[in-house]
């Protein structure tokens, strides 16, 4: 945690509301992105961004000093999302093979150009459609790893995995990832 | 898989389970060398490689630093506020009880 989130997080938990303020203005727009992709309804994104930060005021005092505030936030949010994340156990998908997905991504493919591909990569609403086409355990991955910097060891302990399965469902993710986008840019190039 | 070869003295499916180990820098240097070197001879995973790469760049570079909407942050400005308001009002009123 650092000096200045220890510090922030003191003074809230003695009641300084201005410090707490300091505090949500710093990572609200992170625990924001991570229920955004998270939960569906934007409303019920609000209403679990506020219960985070209100858990997160009680619990003050009881902040882990040896993480960094963010995953000690998204950690909180995630509980708070419970519901939502027990409803993605029901939908669970025959898992595919690596050389399945490989190939689904785009290896071996000698139509498209890897420049092609990362042109699609460089556009923010195919990129932005590709991860929402993701099942919510591979979003999830990529949305603490990618986006919100989360090392592996803290992602690992977020969700309840092992370091090896933690490792296993990013890369599987980031090969679904550009397997979503090749679909897309296949769609563009047939249109 | 398709086009699967042996160089360097890995698959192309061994070159595909390590990608992320490769791009993340979490591999040991002799793998990281043996990696490189079926990489040099194979044209299917020199491609794919790059690809992989691109994708995950993509990634964070259009979807990793957006702000947060003012609009929503000033929704949980407001409701934060209120919500913290009645917690403190209920903590002093319990604290002012007589015993």
């Amino acid at each position: 945690m650092t000096a200045s989130d220890r510090e922030l997080l003191e003074r809230s938990a003695r009641g300084d509301r201005a410090a707490f303020g300091e505090f949500v203005e710093q990572h609200s727009a992170n625990v924001h992105r991570y229920l955004r992709w998270l939960v569906d309804d934007p409303n019920d994104v609000e209403d679990l961004l506020q219960k985070t930060f209100v858990d997160a005021w009680r619990a003050a005092a009881q902040a882990r000093a040896d993480g960094g505030a963010r995953t000690w936030l998204l950690a909180i949010a995630r509980r708070n999302a419970g519901k939502w994340l027990a409803r993605r156990g029901a939908t669970r998908e025959r898992e595919q093979s690596l050389e399945e997905l490989g190939e689904l991504a785009g290896f071996g493919d000698a139509q498209h150009t890897p420049e092609q591909m990362a042109r699609a990569a460089e556009e923010r609403s195919l990129v932005e459609q590709a991860l929402a086409a993701l099942a919510p355990p591979e979003r999830e991955i990529l949305v603490l790893r990618e986006l919100e910097g989360v090392e592996g060891a803290a992602a690992a302990e977020l969700l309840g995995l092992s370091l090896a399965a933690q490792k296993s469902r990013l890369h599987r993710a980031r090969l679904r990832l550009a397997a979503e986008l090749r679909q897309r840019l296949r769609a563009e190039v047939d249109r | 898989m398709k086009a699967e070869r042996v160089l360097a003295g890995l698959s192309c499916s061994q070159v595909l389970a390590s990608l992320t180990d490769y791009l993340d820098g979490e591999l040991a240097p002799d793998a990281r060398a043996a990696l490189e070197a079926h990489v040099r001879a194979c044209e299917h995973c020199a491609r794919f490689g790059g690809v992989f790469a691109a994708v995950v760049r993509g990634l964070r570079e259009r979807l990793g630093s957006a702000a947060l909407d003012p609009g929503v942050g000033a929704r949980l400005r407001t409701k934060l506020g209120a919500q913290l308001d009645a917690q403190l009002g209920a903590s002093n009123e319990r604290r002012d009880e007589p015993r």
